[in-house]
C-alpha cells in the first residue's frame, strides 16, 4: 500500500500536536497511511488527554518547561532529548484488535533498528515486571506490555487517539535525560552508544514499511493540512483554556 | 432486571441500544458492547455528554481512554440526551463485569426512529466481532 512519510522536523508544542490533529483528519478521508518523525523547538511537557493540568505541580522539574495537552491518553511526557514519531493509518474503529496490534508493530521495528545500533531494547511484556507505577504522573514511569526497556528503564512509549476510520499513533524515544526529568535516562546514559534522530528515520521508516506493507513516498503537509494545523492550534493546542480544561 | 445482550441493538463502533417507550416515545439506553470492553481491556478515564445535548446518530458524544487510547463514543441514535450515569466515570470496573446494566452510559429520547435501522442485530454484530478477530 502507498504510504507517506514527511521530513524530520522541529517545531513548537502547539503546532507538533495540532499538525499530527489535522495528519488525521487527512487521512480520515485520503487512507493514505502517514509516518512523521519530529523535535521539539523548547523542552515541553504534555499532558496525557485526560490528565488534569493541576497534575503538573507534581513534578516541579519541569514546571518552567511549556506544557501542552496530546490528543492521546497517557501519562505525561517531557518531550526534550528524544526522537518523536506521529504514525497515522486508516483503520476502521470496529478494528480493535489491529489497534492494539499497531503497538506491537512499531515497537517490535524500533527495537531492531536499535539493535542494529548495538543497543538492547525489550518489550516490558518479556522482562521480568516490575518497576512500573500505573498511575505515576510521568508516562516513562509507568509500564505496559508494549513499552521498551533497557536496563529496567523505559525508554520508548507510545498513546493513540482513534477516530472513525483511522488511528493516530505517539510515540517518544528517550534519547538521554532532560534537565526538565533528570529521573529519566535515555539511550545514551544506559549504554555506551549515542544515537541521533536522524540515523534512525530512515531503518526505522523501511522496517515498519515491511512489517506493515507500507510503500514510503516522500511528502510533505498538503496546503490543506496546513491551513487546517493552524486552526486547530488556535482552537485546542494552542489555546490555553484548552489545555487546562480539565 | 438484567438485559439480554442477544436482544438488543449494536453499532457498527461497538455501542448497544435498548429501545423502550415512554409516553409514545422512544428511549435508546446506550453502552459499549462486552465484546468491546474486552477488547478496550482496562477503561480508566471516561467523559460523559451533558443532559439536555441534542446528538445526531454517528456524532460523537463522550470519549474513553483505555491502554494510553483514547476512543470517541458514537451516538447510534438521533435525539436528546435526557440521562447520564454519572456514577460510572468514578467506577469504571464494574462495566468490566456488567456491560450490560451496570454499564449503560446515556438514554437518549429518539427524534428521529429512521437513525435506528443501521443498527445491527446482535447475529449481526456478533459476526462483526468475529471478522474483527
Amino acid at each position: 500500500m502507498r504510504a507517506r512519510l514527511l521530513p524530520l522536523t522541529a517545531g513548537s508544542a502547539s503546532w507538533n500536536m495540532a499538525a499530527d490533529q489535522a495528519i488525521i483528519e487527512s487521512v480520515e478521508h485520503s487512507s493514505v497511511p502517514t509516518l512523521r518523525f519530529y523535535g521539539w523547538t523548547e523542552p515541553t511537557l504534555s499532558l496525557g488527554y485526560f490528565q488534569h493540568y493541576e497534575s503538573r505541580n507534581q513534578h516541579p522539574a519541569s514546571s518552567q518547561a511549556t506544557c501542552v495537552r496530546r490528543s492521546t491518553g497517557g501519562g505525561a511526557i517531557l518531550h526534550d532529548h528524544e526522537l518523536t514519531y506521529c504514525l497515522v493509518v486508516p483503520m476502521a474503529a470496529s478494528a480493535t484488535r489491529q489497534r492494539q496490534d499497531l503497538y506491537r508493530h512499531m515497537h517490535t521495528t524500533i527495537a531492531d533498528v536499535l539493535a542494529e545500533l548495538g543497543v538492547t531494547a525489550r518489550a516490558y511484556r518479556l522482562e521480568a515486571q516490575g518497576g512500573g507505577d500505573r498511575s505515576a504522573f510521568l508516562c516513562f514511569q509507568r509500564r505496559t506490555d508494549e513499552d521498551l526497556v533497557v536496563s529496567g528503564y523505559k525508554i520508548l512509549g507510545s498513546a493513540q487517539r482513534r477516530s472513525r476510520h483511522a488511528v493516530l499513533q505517539h510515540g517518544s524515544l528517550l534519547l538521554r535525560a532532560s534537565a526538565y526529568a533528570p529521573e529519566l535516562p535515555g539511550i545514551s546514559d544506559l549504554t555506551a552508544s549515542h544515537v541521533e534522530p536522524a540515523e534512525l528515520v530512515k531503518p526505522i521508516a523501511q522496517g515498519l514499511g515491511q512489517r506493515l506493507d507500507l510503500v514510503w513516498t516522500s511528502g510533505r503537509l498538503s496546503e490543506q493540512e496546513r491551513l487546517r494545523g493552524h486552526q486547530i492550534e488556535a482552537e485546542r493546542f494552542g489555546n490555553s483554556v484548552w489545555n487546562r480544561r480539565r | 432486571m438484567s438485559r439480554d445482550k442477544t436482544k438488543l441493538l449494536y453499532a457498527e463502533t461497538h455501542e448497544w441500544v435498548d429501545i423502550s417507550e415512554e409516553s409514545g416515545k422512544k428511549i435508546a439506553t446506550v453502552g459499549i458492547s462486552g465484546f468491546a470492553i474486552e477488547q478496550l481491556n482496562d477503561l480508566v478515564y471516561m467523559d460523559l455528554p451533558e443532559v439536555g445535548r441534542t446528538v445526531a446518530a454517528g456524532e460523537e458524544f463522550g470519549e474513553v481512554e483505555s491502554v494510553k487510547a483514547v476512543s470517541p463514543l458514537y451516538s447510534p441514535v438521533s435525539g436528546e440526551v435526557i440521562d447520564v450515569h454519572s456514577d460510572l466515570p468514578d467506577n469504571l470496573e464494574g462495566i468490566n463485569d456488567d456491560p450490560y446494566d451496570f454499564g449503560w452510559i446515556v438514554k437518549i429520547r429518539v427524534d428521529d426512529d429512521s437513525s435506528l435501522a443501521s443498527l445491527l442485530d446482535y447475529g449481526t454484530y456478533e459476526k462483526q466481532c468475529a471478522e474483527a478477530g
